[in-house]
């Protein structure tokens, strides 16, 4: 997310806060994650996360709205996280049916922090959906907690700044 | 200051007892015409005076096709004025929120005050001693007066008294605004839900007939809950609020307000609402300061009504549940709604944290009812363009209505006396000569 790489330690952007293969990791990783999401993978997108304490959070109005006194678009523990799968996978939910064909494309993968095995990792997204014969372009800017097993990587927690997230928008039917 | 578009078409004949014809949702010049029948003409709902406390502050917000500035002036009054230069026409504030003691118009560079005056003409000495500053301040909307915060305006010099309009329903405004102990609320012009659906903007109506259908996912997962009081659906793990064999009444009222009235249905409820209340700190001092403020039994009702009044009030505004709700029409298939969770004021921290996260777990576009209300909106905009059988059937539970004595029609909760409301106001102002 831009804000968190311009403020980040100057290493993050000139050397790095991790090697090259932890960015392949990284890299790939995302790519696998937005590939579930595109694909509307729930169960296996939600094994992705770990432990109790987590956070899906995505913004409204400010990218920095306080959620004690402001309101999200989602701001869900892991219960919350999992009515919403839930209801994502259930055929009554009449958003969500016929389910959006999704398209995204993820870049800018910056580690901005790293202590121990959890890193910081910033990235952005240009997502295309098309449900019931109409076009949206979403942009965001995402901001990942995510705990390096070595081998691969697991969800914290992520916020999710959408570029339109002041601004009258339409169902958002999907993850991001 | 405003102008009738003449017309030929009879638009009476669109709205019958039980059914209105399919164009008022879909035809272009219609659409125009409630413009300046409805929206110019009878009461808007503007905004809540909470959003501009300070001299400066200004929030921008639509009344039908005028794009308004709404300050709070030098000396504490609320100013909405058109954001139009009324040197060529440009709007002179693009902000859509802040404080600012004066607007610049960046055309060429004349400034207004939050009164609206014209406070600065550049190179004035070109202009001859008959131009009169005084009469180029930005243009007011002539008619502006509030209940309780809610700030109203009209374009209409001779409209009603806002009292009168709002009639029987101001008692349903308390009940948002007693959930405070101090009787204040906050609303945050930054703190908002801004949705659009492709749809028309009569389409969000009040509504006890689709919750079963349109949320079955939420009903759902609620039955899997243990608690659900306060719930957008109210306490489900008690009774249904949405079952015709409940407590729970439709209303119409006169000049096309509605409402879903819960309030006989929650009373029962006080007892395990003040029970949830008090495992925290903050909600035991909610419970003492609502019974110090209102006395026990109005507290305990006031506790299980839950700051939800359910009222729609016509045409543009709605008072549902934790949220100001104001409706936008942008064409006549297309709609914004905007939704500002209420903060009570007078109480701990927790009480609106609780407040917000109960709103936007319903409300707002991934939200787990807004969605739905905004797909069944479009399917429905997109199946009425299909005219071969025009009306649309709102003659649910004519048989069943009571007349109660506050002037309302009642009727049980699925009943479209809430739809028949608003369509027959709808009527009166797009007849009115
Ligand atoms: S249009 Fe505003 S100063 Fe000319
Ligand atoms: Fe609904």
């Amino acid at each position: 997310m831009a804000k968190q790489i311009v403020n980040a330690a100057p290493e993050a952007v000139t050397t790095g806060l991790v090697d090259t293969a932890t960015q392949q990791r990284l890299e790939r990783f995302l790519t696998y994650e937005a590939a579930l999401m595109d694909e509307h993978q729930y169960d296996t997108w939600m094994a992705l996360w770990e432990g109790n304490d987590i956070r899906y959070w995505v913004p409204c109005n400010d990218d920095d709205q306080d959620p004690s006194s402001g309101i999200a678009i989602i701001y869900d523990d892991r219960s919350q996280l999992e009515e919403r799968i839930m209801r994502l996978k259930d055929k009554t939910a009449h958003a969500y049916r016929p389910q959006a064909r999704l398209n995204r494309n993820i870049g800018g993968v910056v580690a901005v922090s790293r202590e121990q095995d959890i890193v910081e990792v910033a990235s952005n997204f240009v997502l295309g959906e098309i449900r019931v014969g109409v076009q949206n372009i979403w942009f965001g800017k995402c901001l990942y907690r995510l705990r390096d097993s070595g081998e691969t990587f697991r969800l914290l927690s992520k916020k999710v700044m959408l570029l339109n997230n002041d601004e009258a928008m339409p169902n958002l039917t999907f993850l991001v | 200051m405003t102008t009738l578009i003449a017309t030929s078409r009879d638009y009476g004949a669109l709205i019958k007892e039980d059914r209105v014809h399919s164009a008022i949702f879909t035809d272009e010049q219609i659409f125009q015409d409630e413009m300046e029948r409805i929206f110019h003409r009878t009461w808007l709902f503007a905004l809540h005076e909470s959003e501009v406390p300070k001299h400066g502050d200004f929030k921008r917000l639509q009344l039908g096709r005028f794009p308004i500035i709404a300050t709070r002036d030098g000396d504490g009054q609320i100013q909405l004025l058109i954001n139009r230069c009324r040197h060529r026409g440009a709007q002179v504030c693009e902000a859509m929120r802040g404080n600012a003691k004066r607007f610049q118009c960046w055309y060429h560079g004349w400034t207004y005050d939050s009164k609206g005056d014209l406070v600065g003409v550049t190179g004035a000495e070109a202009y001859d001693q008959k131009f009169d500053p005084e009469q180029h301040g930005l243009t007011r909307v002539p008619r502006v007066d509030s209940y309780r915060g809610f700030v109203f305006a009209s374009f209409d010099e001779q409209a009603m008294d806002l009292r009168q309009y709002l009639g029987a329903t101001l008692k349903y405004f308390d009940i948002m605004v007693d959930a405070s102990p101090t009787g204040e609320l906050q609303v945050k012009p930054g703190v908002v839900n801004r949705t659009r659906y492709r749809g028309n903007w009569k389409q969000v109506g009040m509504d006890g007939y689709h919750p079963h259908y349109v949320h079955m996912s939420v009903f759902k997962i609620f039955s899997k809950r243990e608690n659900t009081t306060g719930s957008a659906v109210g306490a489900l793990h008690l009774e249904d609020p949405f079952a015709d064999s409940s407590s729970s009444r439709t209303r119409g009222f006169e000049y096309g307000h509605a409402c879903l009235d819960f309030r006989a249905q929650r009373r029962p409820h006080a007892e395990q609402s003040i029970e949830d209340l008090r495992a925290s700190d903050d909600g035991r001092r909610y419970v003492e300061d609502m019974i110090t403020a209102h006395g026990e039994e109005h507290a305990k009702e006031l506790i299980a009504w839950h700051g939800d009044p359910h009222l729609g009030v016509f045409p543009n505004l709605q008072l549902i549940h934790d949220h100001v709700r104001v409706v936008v029409p942008i064409s006549p298939g297309e709609t914004e709604v905007l939704m500002y969770p209420v903060f009570l004021k007078g109480v701990g921290d927790s009480i609106n944290e609780k407040r917000l996260r109960a709103h936007e777990a319903f409300y707002g576009p991934a939200a787990a009812g807004s969605p739905d209300d905004a797909e069944i909106f479009e399917r429905t905009q997109r199946g009425l363009i299909a005219d071969a059988d025009p009306w649309v059937l709102l003659g649910r539970g004519l048989g069943r209505e009571e007349q109660d004595e506050d002037g309302s029609v009642a009727a049980c909760i699925s009943d479209e006396t809430t739809q028949r409301a608003q369509m027959q106001e709808w009527k009166r102002l797009m007849t009115r000569r």
